[in-house]
């Protein structure tokens, strides 16, 4: 090789070396924290205005509250407040808060604090989320007879006050602070946007373990904001983040064959993927077309030729559940054990077809108007597991004589299409479901709700059949007899399966990796996942 | 790599293309969910995708569409770079100032919105082949601006060279002189500027999927291939994930071989 | 022309790109699909409180035209609006973020142009087998920017700016191949070799002087292929720099952070279109 060319080549690999910089690494960690990342800035700080799951997860993190959920048996416990008691008819609430409550800033925890931040959520101008939960809660009185004891009066019985007071975070009166003064086990120290939020331990936390170690046991979180799976992948088999707590089945194998003690296949979680088809009678669609989409006939046809077994096996590697309601058998309160709904059967679902008048004529199906049966399937792009499954049913279909295409979207434009202008034919899209009871729900089965996916907004129920869901979800609302409760849904998911109005497809299984260092957890399925018990977790001593 | 080699290469690559996809007794849609990932066998030579879809017919198709549209698509795209760069170098100056300036606006303008704009006007129904040549149509038609600046600076320093002087002294019209002189000099800038396009066309027609666009599902799209390099996990579970970036670069290699002036 | 009104005019032309570039994002942008809609929607907790914020948007944004002229007025005040995704002054998210795409821009480029340079002198001026030596940045142009980033992160080297710097590199390689063959074939060229003047010459001399002006033009190319590189390579490192920002602002319809990246990316064209004019305009002035 001539020697000009060797020197300027070796410049050139000098050059390409120099540009290397340090491959992307988590910003240093200090002696007892944990880290993980999650996938986009939390909106707010504020415990009051919490909107979306980010948020909530530093509230969950920060907040002291009155009443925590047990992720695991799904019962309330007792937190800052000692014990608490509602009346018969459900109107009347008294908690009593422990002794010697303390805030991060060492200023005490009184009733006042707590009747402060109540008002504050219920308040219109605040805007909370969890003030719906209240069914009227411009009518709720908080009385504070003396510094222990805070009375709630409400208008109406509410369902579920455990999870209510789960997500009411107590702040100092008169002191909003946006999670920097909290009574929960951690503070909010840091925050750089895009990179990280960072969580101190707060010294005046209440709580204590059973030999009365102080609690916390960690010292801090780190949060890194990091959307990218490989990174986070590859940071956590370097040990540089001790947990992803929702893996995706595509890595769910590579990890499991590099750190097989740290990967956790929880079963199927609460969340789940559908396809439904678009049934408002103003849809811009051709008229034949929402006749084969309000046709029940139809729909369940189409049920019936989707393999969910494959599905799960090969969309998800075997890590999701076929699913056939809307309610996941890990949700065992609200189960329906002896739900009916339609098996998979090619030769049923061509009997289904037929008996409507749809009739094959080589490879393609006809309506009996002899429109041939082809339409779109929405949705939204990023989703592989989603994407790879409309192949499948777009397969599925096929062998049905129907002709889908397949049209993905980015969110905005979906959300568009699907709630703003019902310019849609069918849509495949999962619904996650942080909180098992169905209550939360009552948007997407109520038929008045613009989030009545199918035929948003009626002004009265179109057909019987949703008449009797809203009856059902509106008595099951009304009552705190878990009898009465129990009896209603499992009504709805029986209307849900014989009508089908939503195909549910799967359960995706809640999947976690978990580093071996971590002590102290618990495995829970429901949000927020493996750190649910956050007071307990730490790392062994000397772990990197 | 002489010419001819190179011609008669790429000719078998795509008779042989042709061939597999014509004379494969699967499918290019067909799941055979018996088979994921599989490794290659006598019935999949190069074993099958996620899906269960033979790869040897999916690579095939894709390289046929993809190709046929980057190809094209980068044709265009330098045709009207070169038509733009060159309007601007011998027009009179007010003229080039303001194409120069709406080549920079074209430039600075977020168009990933027109084109969900343009997605939302097809059809849901468009089929995967429609959706397709729109998407390479798009591509042309906003693949261009990068490159007509280059070109109008590389003309307009033509203007003063001895060969532009003779040729205007020997009579040659400016249309004569663009054709026979001002383009094979710019040959240094279009033809690498063609080479780039045609991957990145490729690649950006995968990346349209998320608006809607590209080559629709189940038709097998080359960039989407690509994008596979991406994700470990497939890396991990298959070594013939890497087929379509070989091939791509044979084709590049082949494409190369045709645009340089030396012939080895 | 005075020196003077030539940097007054490169000036003003910019100034009007920007303008020009921030009428077209306002219409491009409310628009486009799903400018009315926020991802809670889909949330059943959070779907109500969601809807009320986006139809007392709606009253207000109805028209582009309403839109541009609240713009101009904020920008008059030195205000370059609130952020729709995060409700912070764009000002504040931008600034912070300037300095980090700043840096990998210029690390990447000059980087990349060293590369292509130091590689595209010997390999150009070969007889023999030139393809093949251009083989690596052959295979760099085909593989995509993710592709790229997730070798990287499983090799655990390199980051950002090496990516930036091949991207460049394998862009710039091609341009400068071709154009040094026909340097090096060039008749004063092959004089200067058979009489045997040493390469360094030849290049300082001969080579680099010939191609200047193309090379200027090849700047303009490079830095339009860099910011278009910088996107997703700001998104696939989570490098907090202004490419992660308009990615996001995209995804979320933010118009006010979009109108001034498109700002941003109009003065940096504007300033790339000044950098290939020739110099010697300011010198004949």
């Amino acid at each position: 090789m001539p020697r000009q060319l060797r020197s300027s080549l070796v410049f050139a690999c000098l050059m390409a070396l120099f540009a290397i910089a340090a491959s992307g690494q988590a910003a240093p960690r200090r002696p007892g924290e944990l880290a993980w990342a999650i996938h986009y800035d939390p909106k707010t700080f504020d415990p009051a205005k919490v909107d979306e799951q980010a948020s909530e997860l530093v509230r969950y993190l920060t907040g002291g509250v009155l009443l925590r959920i047990n992720r695991q048996t799904q019962e309330p416990e007792p937190q800052l407040a000692e014990s608490y008691q509602v009346t018969p008819q459900g109107t009347l609430i008294v908690f009593k808060l422990r002794s010697g409550l303390r805030f991060s800033d060492g200023t005490p925890l009184t009733s006042a604090d707590v009747a402060w931040s109540l008002r504050r959520v219920l308040a219109p101008a605040t805007q909370a989320v969890v003030a719906e939960e209240f069914l009227s809660p411009s009518e709720v009185v908080v009385e504070t007879p003396d510094a222990l004891t805070v009375r709630i009066r409400l208008a109406k019985p509410v369902t579920g006050v455990g999870k209510i007071f789960d997500e009411i975070a107590i702040e100092p009166a008169d002191r909003p602070s946006e999670g920097r003064v909290t009574s929960g086990p951690f503070t909010v120290t840091d925050y750089k946007r895009g990179q990280y939020v960072r969580l101190s331990r707060n010294p005046n936390y209440w709580r204590r373990d059973s030999s009365g170690a102080r609690l916390p046991y960690a010292t801090g979180v780190r949060l890194d904001i990091l959307n990218n799976r490989e990174q986070e992948i590859s940071l956590f088999l370097r040990g540089e983040y001790d947990l992803i707590d929702s893996l995706s089945p595509d890595y769910f194998a590579i990890v499991a064959q590099k750190a097989p003690q740290s990967v956790h296949d929880l079963g199927a979680s609460l969340n789940t993927e559908q396809l439904w088809f678009n049934q408002f009678p103003a849809a811009p669609l051709p008229e034949f077309e929402k006749a084969w989409f309000q046709n029940r006939n139809f729909r369940t046809a189409v049920s019936m030729a989707i393999h969910r077994s494959d599905l799960a096996r090969i969309a998800y590697n075997g890590h999701a559940t076929p699913a056939f309601g809307f309610i996941s058998p890990a949700n065992k309160l609200w189960y329906n054990n002896d739900l009916k709904y339609p098996h998979e059967s090619v030769a049923d679902a061509n009997r289904m077809l037929a008996a409507s008048g749809f009739h094959r004529n080589g490879n393609q199906l006809y309506d009996a108007t002899g429109h041939p049966v082809q339409f779109s399937i929405l949705t939204n792009s990023g989703n592989a597991a989603r994407q790879k499954m409309a192949a499948m049913i777009q397969q599925d279909l096929e062998a049905m004589g129907m002709q889908v295409t397949i049209v993905d979207l980015d969110f905005p434009a979906l959300i568009e299409r699907l709630l703003h202008k019902q310019d849609y034919e069918a849509c495949l899209l999962g619904l996650s479901n942080v909180e098992p009871d169905p209550n939360e729900m009552m948007n997407l089965w109520l038929s008045s709700s613009p989030n009545h996916q199918w035929n948003p907004s009626e002004k009265t129920p179109a057909t019987s059949w949703e008449a009797e869901i809203d009856k059902q979800m509106q008595l099951q609302a009304s009552t705190a007899s878990q009898q009465v409760r129990k009896l209603a849904v499992d009504r709805v998911q029986q209307i849900v399966a014989d009508q089908q109005p939503f195909i549910y497809l799967v359960y995706p299984n809640a999947l976690q990796a978990i580093s071996p260092q971590l002590q102290g957890v618990k495995a829970a399925i429901l949000s927020p996942g493996p750190v649910w018990n956050i007071d307990f977790i730490s790392r062994k001593e000397g772990a990197r | 790599m002489k010419k001819r080699i190179a011609a008669a290469i790429l000719l078998a690559l795509i008779l042989g293309a042709t061939l597999v996809v014509w004379l494969s007794p699967y499918n290019y849609a067909f799941q055979d969910r018996d088979a994921i990932m599989a490794p290659s066998t006598p019935q999949h030579w190069t074993g099958t995708d996620e899906l269960g879809r033979d790869r040897t017919v999916r690579v095939a198709a894709a390289l046929l569409i993809g190709l046929t549209g980057a190809t094209a698509a980068a044709v265009i795209t330098i045709t009207i770079a070169a038509s733009f760069g060159l309007l601007a170098a011998y027009s009179p100056s007010p003229v080039a100032a303001i194409l120069m300036f709406l080549s920079d606006v074209f430039l600075s303008l977020p168009w990933l919105f027109l084109l969900m704009m343009a997605r939302s006007l097809l059809p849901l129904t468009a089929s995967p082949l429609q959706t397709a040549v729109t998407t390479f149509l798009v591509l042309a038609a906003f693949g261009w601006p990068a490159c007509a600046r280059a070109i109008y600076r590389g003309a307009a320093e033509f203007r003063s060279a001895e060969w532009m002087i003779q040729g205007h002294a020997c009579g040659l019209k400016t249309r004569q002189l663009v054709r026979l002189h001002i383009v094979p000099h710019l040959r240094p800038l279009l033809l690498p500027q063609f080479l780039i396009c045609v991957p990145a066309f490729i690649v950006a027609e995968a990346n349209l999927g998320a608006l809607g666009l590209g080559v629709g599902e189940p038709m097998p799209s080359w960039g989407a291939m690509l994008l596979e390099l991406e994700n470990s996990a497939l890396l991990a579970r298959s070594q013939w994930v890497y087929l379509p970036i070989a091939l791509l670069v044979v084709v590049l290699l082949i494409l190369e071989s045709f645009t340089t002036e030396i012939d080895y | 022309m005075r020196p003077q009104m030539i940097i007054l005019s490169r000036v003003g032309r910019t100034l009007l790109l920007m303008l020009f570039a921030a009428a077209g994002t306002i219409l491009l942008v409310r628009f486009a699909p799903g400018y009315f809609t926020d991802y809670r929607e889909m949330d059943t907790r959070y779907s109500q409180a969601a809807q009320s914020e986006i139809q007392a948007e709606a009253v207000q944004q109805q028209s582009a035209g309403v839109i541009a002229m609240r713009m101009v007025k904020s920008w008059l005040r030195g205000d370059l609006g609130i952020s729709r995704q995060y409700g912070v002054p764009v000002a504040e998210l931008i600034g912070a973020r300037l300095r980090v795409s700043a840096l990998l821009l210029v690390r990447g480029i000059l980087c990349g142009w060293l590369l292509a340079i130091c590689t595209a002198l010997p390999i150009s001026g070969m007889r023999k087998g030139g393809i093949l030596w251009g083989l690596p940045f052959t295979l760099l142009l085909a593989i995509p920017t993710a592709a790229m980033a997730t070798a990287c992160i499983l090799a655990e080297v390199g980051g950002p700016v090496l990516v930036l710097s091949l991207i460049v590199a394998a862009r710039e390689f091609k341009f400068l191949r071709n154009l040094l063959e026909s340097t090096w074939r060039s008749p004063h060229l092959l004089q200067g070799r058979a009489q045997g003047l040493s390469p360094r010459a030849l290049v300082t001399m001969h080579i680099l002087p010939n191609v200047a002006p193309q090379l200027r033009a090849l700047a303009t190319l490079s830095i339009v292929t860099a910011l278009g590189a910088l996107v997703p390579i700001e998104v696939i490192f989570t490098v907090p720099g202004v490419g992660q920002l308009a990615w996001s602002a995209v995804m979320n319809r933010d118009l006010p952070v979009l109108v001034t990246v498109s700002l941003l990316m109009a003065s940096v064209v504007g300033f790339a279109g000044m950098l290939s004019t020739r110099a010697v305009t300011l010198e004949e002035a």
